[in-house]
């Protein structure tokens, strides 16, 4: 990783692109920015004057000055959509559009009829007014549900504000990150977060960790040398928002903000496109299902009355009901709040959705490329292998049960083990003692934290351990000598002998020895036992584990006295003919819950592919640990050496498994990629840089798959805006990677994602409930419209009536849906496919519609009939009664007993009409809500009292109704009416009828999976 | 929906509560909403009026009545059935608006007759005399009180109860008259006419909301 040049850095960029580009040129035009920020910093390097002002610093006012002139130093967050653009949105989104055009066409019926006649009724004024209400309010509520879900987001990016320590007027102060400007000086120590871009003045044992910028997971070492053109390949720069791992180091700040390297990825990240969510195309794909149909029925029937001699403006207000009667106008809202109670849900579970619809693209993913350190990884090194005694042991890698369970009672291991903890210079932080040892904060690097807690659980005290060990010299760890080694008293009092311990690389150590520990005993080194250890450290390396060799040597009390003085940079002291102990392999473990989560993936249908920007091997170990790949598919690789044949000969169609390297990825073509991506079904992407991440995810979305991309980097962020949803790391995860996610996995654990996936499914089905059972109604509400004018009855069912089973009775039960338990395995079955299985699919609309919404219809009709015979009106009466019903100046309409109305009390009684029709609706709605529990198994298979919240909603709709017809039954704005109980249970046998209807459709579907049944009732 | 229908009573619906107190009506019925409008003069201004309260009053010819009964005044005729009868009402009750001395009812001397009546409702019973009382308002006039026939705008206990369409064939429900008495000047007169039910406690004359129960103002308006 370590060699990567920027030029490669460009040219990924670039590809991210398009990867048939990959002209230089073509770079410095497009990422001029980019460049020219070098130069400057090329520009700055020869500024030696400013050495001199180090311990000055610059003064406040030129600061004041500076920080006036370019803004404060902190990347400007994403571009966002103004507020008011965004409430705009809402008002003029999905249904309001329909009802703007409802509620104006009252006010232009109103204007009709004021003109022609002063005195005519407020009415539809009051209707126009009642509509644009519903969408204003329904609007300020999808506004505020979404920004109450973004806030989270924004309260989670406020962390703790970053400081820095910066010399200003001569003085060293702690000021807010932000306000440091270009010329600052400021000083940086191991564990610090860079605060802007720098140029290393002074530099001690400074290495920084730059993957968040680069992808390289290496610690870097910077110095105050010049050593490249390039500013990300010179080693005194510093970048904004990396860390420091270890040393000190003082440095100029030569760019802030937006200026910065990262500033620039950051600002590139915004160009890539936002994909919509499958959930918004479903309910876009919805809207426009309801809206066709709400204004084609209108339209007709717009014709149809005109065509039957009825006023134009009659004809619009038949219009207008049509169209409220049409449009679900609390689904919406429904959708909203069903969406962020799961997204309340998910976060409980560590999935923190930044965008509400986000919660059901996990849920239809198919594809997870995910990365391996922190996500499939415990994101620490921990000792997995230990070889000595000529034999493997195997070490407990689990999260927090560190039992060792391997033997311990060998003399070998008493050498080793005293090895391990002497020649290690990490240390366990002061002050937790009472935190459980593989939590506790170590300083230093993986390898030695990993030793050191192995160490601590398996011997105890280990810093006890190390002082009664007195260190007297040591070499640490470099690069070029590639070992550690130190030099102790012994804790013996009567062993005058100094021990030297020694670690490193296997082979050499293994140089350095003429002997061999075996059971206690050393023995000459001889052939087999270094064959021996040759084939320990390939097996131990084939799995992917860092190996470390351990020697040691006790220095003869005779030519090393307690007196002598050990010099590390003469090597007074032998370096070869030591004694052999032991290997011991490190690795970044698997999460013990990933290897679950990803068999719970795979019978999901979900493909994971494991992205990391680590050694293939390793890679490749970690995914047959985990599951990605499973344990019994091979590689061509794997095939070529099993059968002893070159890899070109192997036949592609055997293997399973796939492993790629980034450098392999870049002369893909398209084509090659998407090649790779559909023939096998595990796939690997190693040594890949994040910019890879984008290509692989494009290649992802040209299969039509879901993607989701997990990422925790800067460079991440494009791959995360691209994914159908891009879910970074709370833990480990940039600022700019959680901006660009849809979704912040809180604990980074892999396993997360799973259970996000379970809820997003879950919700898909339970919102195609919430859907069916809304749209049900909706012909219900419709049919007294059409029936009014074709047969000529008095209006059934008011306009307004109609609004309060929209947005009354109706609201909570189809948001206590949402709690609706799945009704099978639903992590048994292939992800949904974007184009094939809708939300609103035919059968859904045609069953709803034509079979429940009908029947619903006869039920009310049968109630608002009733209503009307019995006081007088028989159903044969009411036909073509309309025109003399409504006419103001007939009051003594005759009914069928020969007694005479009045208008006022035929009007009277056409509010009882609408308030038994409304009853009728609602009943049979608690029958259509309880078969919408289940879409296939029988409502007792599922438990009909399992989900409380469907009986509060059924609860609420009864008092709902209550309150409607007894306590503002004297509103007569309302049109509702005091209605006799008897009423309320005239449509009950026709809701007892839906729910058999139902049981029986669901009993063939079950019966006959696959017929002709089962395609066209299930939906 | 059959099964409800099964249910229902032929005779007499189930429920009256939503028509407790009956509604007035009038007669000849006005074209637009409760204007009459018409010119002395010109007989087919009021043609149409006549004609319709001939019709109107079809069934109350002598002809027509000779079959039903002469029932006792001022008492209610209850009936136990199954044949149920009805009482007569003599036109000559409505005396010159009887259309029997002058068949033009008036309009064409400018004495116009308005037939004022109370909606049909099965089974109602109203208590004490009721009557209908007619005032006429005019712009700049008094508001007068408008001779009604028969005498006081009584309406005779003995056409109650209703026993509904089936039972009830023959029922002639009791009219009222009302004749318009003002001169018809050169300048059109119009004048607010506004009859109310009086006299009876359990039969309303206002309601907040429904302006017909048991009253009804109509305007006419009279050119020469």
């Amino acid at each position: 990783m370590g060699q990567k040049t920027p030029q490669i850095y460009s040219v990924e960029l670039n590809g991210a692109k398009d990867m048939k580009q990959t002209d230089k040129g073509d770079d410095k035009d497009k990422y001029r920015g980019l460049w020219s920020t070098c130069l400057e910093l090329r520009k700055n390097h020869h500024k030696e004057h400013v050495t001199k002002e180090i311990d000055l610093g610059l003064s406040s006012t030129q600061a004041a000055e500076l920080l006036a002139r370019d803004g404060p130093n902190a990347l400007s967050p994403p571009q966002e959509t103004p507020e008011i653009i965004k409430f705009l949105k809402q008002m003029v989104g999905g249904f309001s559009i329909l009802l703007w055009v409802g509620a104006i066409l009252c006010w232009i019926a109103y204007g009709i009829q004021f003109s022609n006649d002063k005195s005519s009724s407020l009415d539809n004024v009051y209707l126009g007014t009642v509509l644009a209400l519903v969408v204003i309010l329904t609007g300020i509520f999808a506004y505020y549900q979404e920004a109450k879900s973004t806030n989270i987001m924004a309260s989670f990016s406020k962390m703790i504000p970053q400081q820095a320590l910066v010399i200003r007027d001569s003085e060293k102060k702690i000021i807010p990150a932000e306000q440091l400007v270009v010329g600052d000086i400021v000083e940086i120590k191991g564990g610090d977060q860079i605060p802007a871009d720098i140029r290393l003045l002074f530099a001690q044992g400074c290495k920084v960790d730059n993957s968040s910028l680069t992808g390289e997971s290496e610690p870097q070492p910077r110095s105050c040398e010049f050593t490249h053109d390039n500013p990300l390949e010179t080693k005194n720069i510093g970048f904004y928002s990396t860390t420091c791992l270890e040393g000190t180091a003082t440095g100029m700040v030569i760019n802030t903000g937006d200026r910065t390297i990262i500033g620039h990825i950051a600002s590139l990240a915004s160009g890539v496109g936002n994909e919509k969510t499958p959930i918004a195309t479903e309910i876009e794909h919805f809207v426009h299902i309801v809206a066709g149909v709400a204004i084609s029925i209108g339209v007709l029937f717009f014709i149809i009355a005109v065509s039957m001699k009825y006023r134009v403006l009659d004809s619009i207000i038949f219009l207008i009901g049509i169209i409220v009667a049409n449009v679900p106008e609390g689904l919406l809202a429904t959708v909203t709040v069903t969406l962020s109670l799961t997204a309340k849900r998910m976060a409980k579970k560590n999935c923190l959705v930044k965008n509400l619809e986000a919660v059901e693209t996990l849920g239809s993913t198919s594809i997870i490329c995910s990365d391996k350190t922190g996500t499939l990884t415990q994101n620490r090194m921990t000792v997995a292998h230990l070889w000595f005694d000529n034999q493997i042991f195997m070490a407990d890698t689990s999260e927090d049960h560190f039992k060792q369970t391997f033997d311990q009672s060998s003399g070998t291991w008493a050498s080793l083990s005293k090895i391990i903890t002497l020649c290690n210079r990490a240390e366990f932080r002061p002050g937790q003692e009472r935190v459980p040892i593989m939590k506790r904060v170590v300083v230093g690097d993986a390898s030695e934290t990993a030793l050191l807690k192995f160490s601590e659980v398996v011997l105890g005290d280990v810093m006890e351990i190390r002082k009664r060990n007195h260190k007297v010299a040591e070499i640490p760890f470099n690069s070029t000598n590639k070992f550690q080694l130190s030099i102790h008293k012994t804790d013996d009092p009567t062993d005058k002998r100094f021990l030297m311990v020694m670690k490193g690389a296997p082979e050499k150590i293994l140089e350095k020895c003429s002997t061999i520990m075996v059971n206690g005993q050393e023995q000459p080194l001889d052939q087999s036992t270094a064959e021996a250890f040759y084939t320990a450290y390939m097996e131990l390396g084939g799995l992917g584990e860092r190996v470390l060799g351990f020697c040691h040597l006790y220095l003869s009390a005779d030519e090393f006295p307690e007196t002598y003085s050990f010099d590390v940079d003469a090597m007074n002291f032998p370096m070869s003919n030591l004694c052999f102990v032991g290997l011991l392999s490190m690795i970044d473990p698997p999460r013990s819950t990933v290897p679950d989560a990803i068999t719970k993936c795979r019978s999901a249908g979900i493909k994971v592919i494991m992205v990391t920007g680590d050694h293939p091997i390793t890679a490749k170990a970690i995914a047959k640990s985990v599951g990605i790949i499973s344990a019994n598919s091979e590689t061509v690789e794997d095939i070529a050496k099993r059968l002893n044949i070159a890899v070109e000969q192997v036949n592609k169609q055997d293997a399973k498994a796939v492993v790629v390297t980034g450098m392999e990825l870049k002369d893909m073509s398209e084509d090659q990629l998407d090649e790779v991506l559909t023939s096998y079904p595990e796939i690997v992407f190693a040594r890949t840089s994040p910019q890879q991440k984008l290509i692989i995810v494009e290649g992802c979305q040209r299969q039509d798959a879901v993607v989701a991309v997990t990422g925790d980097g800067v460079n991440d962020s494009p791959a995360l805006k691209k994914a159908d949803i891009g879910i970074a790391m709370g833990i480990a995860g940039s600022d700019a990677a959680k901006n660009a996610a849809d979704m912040v996995l809180l604990d980074d654990n892999f396993a997360s994602i799973v259970t996000g996936v379970e809820e997003g499914r879950l919700i898909f089905d339970n919102l195609k409930k919430t859907i069916a059972y809304t749209l049900t109604k909706n012909i219900a509400e419709l049919c007294p419209f059409l029936i009014y004018i074709i047969v000529g009855v008095p209006l059934p069912l008011g306009t307004i009536t109609i609004l309060f089973i929209d947005l009354g009775t109706d609201i909570v039960p189809s948001i206590a849906l949402a709690y609706e338990k799945a009704e099978s395995d639903i992590m048994n079955r292939k992800p949904r496919h974007k184009k094939k299985d809708r939300l609103v699919n035919k059968p859904l609309a045609v069953y709803s519609y034509l079979h429940i919404g009908l029947m619903q219809s006869l039920g009310a009709f049968l109630v608002y009939f009733t209503v009307y015979a019995q006081e007088g009106f028989r159903p044969s009466t009411l036909i073509n009664l309309r025109v003399e019903w409504e006419k103001d100046f007939v009051n003594n309409l005759e009914d069928s007993y020969g007694q005479e109305w009045t208008r006022y009390q035929r009007k009277y009684l056409e509010w009882t009409g609408y308030t038994a029709f409304f009853i009728g609706i609602m009943i049979q709605q608690i029958a259509d809500l309880i078969i919408r529990k289940t879409r296939k198994n029988s409502i007792f298979q599922q438990g009909l009292f399992r989900n409380k919240v469907i009986w509060v909603g059924i609860a609420s709709q009864i008092i709902i109704a209550l309150i409607l017809s007894y306590g503002l039954g004297s509103i007569t704005a309302l049109n509702f009416t005091m209605l006799r109980p008897q009423y309320w249970f005239v449509a009950v046998p026709h809701a007892f009828l839906i729910w058999v209807y139902d049981e029986v459709r669901k009993l063939f579907i079950r019966l006959y999976p696959g017929s002709w049944w089962d395609k066209n009732m299930y939906y | 929906m059959w099964v409800m229908l099964q249910t229902l009573n032929d005779e007499v619906p189930k429920y009256r509560d939503q028509i407790s107190s009956p509604g007035l009506t009038v007669f000849p019925k006005p074209v637009t909403a409760l204007e009459y409008s018409f010119s002395v003069s010109k007989r087919e201004s009021y043609e149409g009026y006549i004609e319709d309260l001939k019709k109107f009053l079809k069934p109350y010819t002598a002809e027509a009545q000779k079959n039903l009964r002469n029932c006792q005044d001022g008492a209610l005729f209850e009936q136990k059935g199954p044949v149920y009868e009805a009482c007569q009402f003599p036109l000559a009750l409505l005396e010159a608006c009887s259309g029997e001395s002058d068949p033009e009812f008036g309009y064409s001397k400018g004495h116009p007759c308005i037939l004022v009546k109370m909606n049909r409702i099965i089974g109602l019973k109203p208590q004490g005399k009721p009557a209908i009382e007619c005032t006429g308002n005019s712009k700049g006039e008094n508001t007068t009180t408008l001779p009604v026939y028969p005498s006081e705008g009584n309406i005779d206990l003995k056409y109650f109860p209703y026993y509904g369409k089936k039972l009830h064939a023959s029922y002639l429900q009791p009219l009222v008259a009302v004749q318009f008495n003002y001169t018809a000047s050169s300048t059109p007169k119009e004048v607010t006419v506004e009859c109310k039910i009086v006299g009876s406690k359990n039969l309303k004359n206002y309601d907040d909301r429904d302006k017909f129960l048991g009253r009804v103002a109509f305007k006419i308006t009279m050119r020469a």
